[in-house]
């Protein structure tokens, strides 16, 4: 049991290195190097400064990449949490219902289809209807603030709409990755070979879904976790970019237009940290809930 | 025993169903595939030229799709941007096939254990979202390298499916007997790699170029990708955005032509949803 756990922590930290040998690649390469071994060497001295915390320094502000990054790092994790949680309400009604019955999980992966739309297109569709349709003003105007801001500088209305919007286009996007998780790891728990058994035993369908099913459901989801949050930070960055969110995916988009290397390196570590953790805490979550569910 | 007669006739059913879906996306990408090739000739303007008919008009008999702020037919625009995404497109899902798809399940054979650091390489790669990739990429090799940058920051997730499918295969009982019996594991690699192209190449190429197809129209939307005078179908939405809560049209039909594509390239993959991570 320890050993699993020192393992899945090692396999962790082991990412997270390789998160930061990323960065330091990335922001390396920008450089220009002259021969492979001062590029090796220049390689060296950033990964050393990197696993120090120091990220250099941004070429547009001259403030510290990390600290750039990390002080708009509230904007957007409030929106991915938020996005979680539309995508947490959406996905698990959905996936469980197209898990319902066999006719239901057959024509389950007819869901792409209306998954075919770029995140970028449902966004824009979105603010068409909520101006077209619904007669909302200022959902596309230029809106750095977090929700807290836009509360506290008065109009509840404003605010709710201003926010409702890039929520929905996260939440849905994450909602399909949800979804797909939930039915993977219901037609798994559908055809495991103990439920016949234990119908023999006479336990009935709903014992068995209750008792054995559920768990082993829930235990995959949080496997998944890693992957959502993948789908969750992909629709973030347009979901900022779209809605004029001043986080740090259009701190990362605009570092790229510009060559901010140091500042793209940082932001691209913060949201591998993000993926690495939800990828880690879930598996954690998982092996504490069906104990045997080795990796 | 009617409940296994039942669930035969099913797997059946679920067959014949996967395999007309499949030859309805195939056709339509194979539709699409020669509009692109007659783009010239479809188009009744060529790219980019403006004042075609007046400004902003909206769809009617004579410019079935409108005309733009600047007089362009949009439905000769979108001809020819669409012709732009889709051979981007095709470009990068063949990269993502090949460095992802193929290299991973070879990677899982590799002697030294070089294989489980390539997984480990692609796993850290694989943290990071496709389309920050990308954008990564392009910036670093320049916007002409566009198709490349998207088909490589598809691959690590490929790579990672094709990589770890491999790796039950050769854990599986037909390669312990097949190492039992003395054959040498290159042949076993061959065997096992021309079985996963039968079973699987339509799907995963039809995954790809639907990844790819998005990640190519976004990062044009965000203005990493295909730069003027070449448009694509991302660029042209990104274009028509300035005013498209008033002028739609400009916007609905290259949104309309992107839909389409990546919807024919799931289906050819016969909406098959891939395998858990």
């Amino acid at each position: 049991m320890w050993r699993d756990w020192l393992l899945r922590a090692a396999q962790f930290l082991g990412n997270l290195a390789g998160a930061a040998v990323l960065a330091s690649l990335v922001a390396t390469l920008s450089q220009p190097a002259h021969g492979f071994w001062p590029f090796l060497s220049a390689f060296a001295a950033r990964l050393f400064a990197i696993v120090h915390g120091d990220f250099g320094l941004s070429a547009v502000t001259g403030m510290p990449a990390m600290a750039e990054a990390f002080s708009i790092f509230s904007i957007t994790l409030q929106l991915l949490m938020w996005g979680a949680v539309v995508a947490l309400l959406l996905g698990i009604p959905l996936g469980v219902f197209l898990s319902a019955s066999r006719t239901l999980r057959a024509a389950a992966p007819l869901l792409q289809i209306i998954a075919a739309m770029p995140v970028f297109v449902a966004a824009l569709a979105l603010i068409w209807v909520a101006v077209r349709v619904l007669h909302w003003s200022g959902t596309t105007q230029e809106s750095a603030l977090s929700w807290t801001a836009l509360t506290r500088s008065g109009g509840w209305n404003a605010a709710l709409q201003a926010f409702a919007l890039p929520v929905l286009t996260v939440g849905v996007a994450g909602a399909a990755s949800v979804q797909l998780s939930l039915r993977r790891a219901a037609a798994s728990a559908w055809s495991a070979p103990y439920r016949s058994g234990l119908r023999m035993m006479g336990l009935g369908a709903l014992d068995i879904d209750l008792h054995f099913a559920f768990p082993e459901v829930l235990a995959a989801l949080l496997r998944d976790l890693g992957e959502m949050a993948l789908a969750l930070i992909s629709a973030t960055a347009v979901a900022e970019w779209v809605f004029h969110r001043n986080g740090v995916a259009v701190l990362f988009l605009k570092s790229a237009a510009l060559g901010d290397w140091n500042v793209i390196a940082a932001a691209l570590f913060l949201f591998a940290v993000v993926t690495l953790l939800a990828s880690f805490v879930g598996n954690a979550a998982s092996q504490v809930m069906i104990p045997e569910d080795n990796p | 025993m009617t409940a296994m007669a039942t669930n035969t006739v099913d797997s059946v059913s679920g067959t014949r169903l996967r395999t007309v879906i499949s030859m309805i996306g195939l056709s339509g990408v194979g539709v699409i595939a020669v509009i692109v090739a007659l783009s010239n000739v479809i188009a009744r303007a060529p790219a980019g030229a403006a004042n075609v008919g007046a400004s902003s008009l909206a769809p009617d008999a004579s410019y079935a799709f409108g005309t733009d702020v600047l007089g362009r037919d949009v439905m000769s625009e979108t001809v020819h941007a669409l012709a732009v995404t889709f051979s981007n497109a095709v470009l990068a899902a063949i990269i993502a096939v090949i460095v992802g798809a193929v290299a991973g399940f070879a990677a899982a054979r590799a002697p030294l254990r070089l294989g489980t650091v390539l997984r480990g390489i692609s796993g850290v790669l694989g943290s990071v979202p496709v389309l920050l990739l990308a954008v990564v990429l392009v910036t670093l090799a320049g916007h002409e390298f566009v198709a490349i940058a998207a088909g490589l920051a598809a691959s690590p997730a490929i790579f990672n499916r094709s990589f770890d499918r491999a790796m039950r295969l050769a854990r599986s009982r037909h390669a312990e007997y097949a190492r039992a019996t003395g054959i040498p594991g290159l042949t076993l690699l061959r065997r096992d790699l021309v079985y996963e192209v039968q079973a699987n190449f339509v799907n995963v190429t039809g995954r790809a170029l639907a990844s790819t197809t998005i990640v190519l129209a976004t990062l044009s939307f965000l203005g990493f990708g295909t730069s003027p005078p070449h448009r694509d179908l991302g660029l042209m939405i990104a274009a028509a955005r300035a005013n498209y809560l008033d002028i739609w049209w400009p916007m609905l039909f290259p949104a309309l032509a992107l839909i389409l594509l990546v919807l024919f390239a799931r289906l050819s993959a016969a909406l098959d949803e891939g395998e858990p991570p």
